[in-house]
């Protein structure tokens, strides 16, 4: 246990100083459903003394195979309280691989890999994650580590670390509260978020998150808030 | 003569750390949209094995919120799903397909009774 905490402060201290963009956004579970199809809207609002970063995710996802789900995004992003700057920003493609059946193992384990490019620019990342997720009786701790590569016309060729936590506790399936902790970016956050699922006929379900976290950089003021919501069918 | 002995013992001790190994397996079989059994016993604090076989045409999907497991059984093949270790209760479970007759409940107490290993082919007649 030790030795797992030292491993988790280690991850947060390297992504405090190595990073520099925002990091809260979805934690990424390792699990994947055969003939599943989803559309997904994200939204993010950062709040700092500079003003407020609106950003929005709207995404298509199917299921390529038993343990394969791949998801196209279009995200939109308005800078700093200019309204009439909110447009196209990037578009993205991920794909999620559920390395571990679940349960079988002490702890299960999938990847994740996402190309984003940017719209008006020829400006790239890359990334790869690796995603846990640990069922401790009536909670789950899931984790994700992330490697970012940027590179592009107007990015410095650089390479990045993000880790994102929840600790989340199966109150109802409509009603799931958690604790969520980032780390990257030069951002440390935490705070509290609160998610659920309300299943429909057969395989349609919807699924929404919540998160209100709470930037610790110094004295400057950092929150943030995410939103997302998920239908499959 | 020294080397065949220590070669063959660790061959064993791996022989038996391989059957200790073994999870504990359960049947859950699919019929006419209905789960048989419709309940089932599994020993407390242990990590079993639940082997689904699905007999049907269509696909079903095992679903369960108090076990965490959410998992598709294609028609005419069988599918594994690993629940526990868990404590004494009762934990329902429900077929996402035909919710209004595919149900079932996993109980967990202090029974010892072990289904056979079963044959590794994963499709069904």
């Amino acid at each position: 246990m030790r030795l797992f905490i030292s491993f988790i402060l280690c991850v947060i201290s390297i992504a405090k100083v190595q990073a520099d963009s925002f990091v809260v956004d979805k934690v990424y579970h390792p699990y994947v459903l055969p003939n599943e199809q989803e559309f997904e809207w994200r939204l993010f609002s950062r709040q700092t003394d500079e003003g407020n970063k609106l950003a929005q995710h709207i995404a298509y996802g199917f299921a390529l195979s038993e343990r394969v789900m791949f998801e196209a995004y279009i995200l939109g992003e308005r800078n700093e309280n200019d309204s009439d700057d909110y447009g196209l920003k990037s578009y993205e493609a991920e794909v999620r691989w559920m390395l571990t059946e679940q349960g079988e193992l002490w702890a299960d384990w999938g990847a994740l890999f996402e190309l984003e490019k940017q719209h008006d620019s020829n400006d790239w990342e890359a990334t790869a994650a690796l995603l846990f997720e640990k069922e401790i009786g009536k909670t789950s701790l899931t984790m994700n580590f992330f490697m970012v590569y940027e590179w592009g016309d107007n990015s410095r060729e650089s390479m990045k670390n993000e880790f994102r936590l929840q600790y989340r506790y199966r109150f109802l399936p409509q009603l799931q509260p958690a604790i969520e902790l980032y780390t990257g970016h030069n951002y440390l956050g935490i705070g509290p978020a609160f998610m659920g699922i309300q299943r429909f006929d057969r395989q349609k379900q919807l699924k929404w998150e919540m998160g209100f976290i709470v930037g610790f950089n110094g004295n400057n003021k950092d929150n943030a808030l995410r939103v997302a919501i998920e239908y499959e069918f | 003569m020294f080397k065949w002995k220590v070669n063959i013992t660790s061959c064993l001790l791996l022989f038996s750390c391989a059957v200790f190994a073994q999870r504990p397996e359960f049947v859950l079989e699919i019929k006419d949209h209905l789960f048989y059994p419709a309940e089932i016993h599994i020993p407390k604090n242990k990590k079993v094995k639940l082997v689904i076989y699905n007999y049907d045409a269509t696909p079903e999907e095992f679903d369960s919120f108090d076990l965490n497991r959410e998992k598709v059984i294609f028609p005419h093949r069988k599918s594994i799903i690993f629940i526990g270790p868990l404590p004494e209760g009762r934990y329902s479970f429900f077929g996402e397909y035909h919710p209004n007759t595919a149900k079932g409940v996993v109980i967990v107490d202090d029974t010892t009774t072990v289904n056979q290993p079963l044959e590794e082919s994963s499709h069904v007649d």
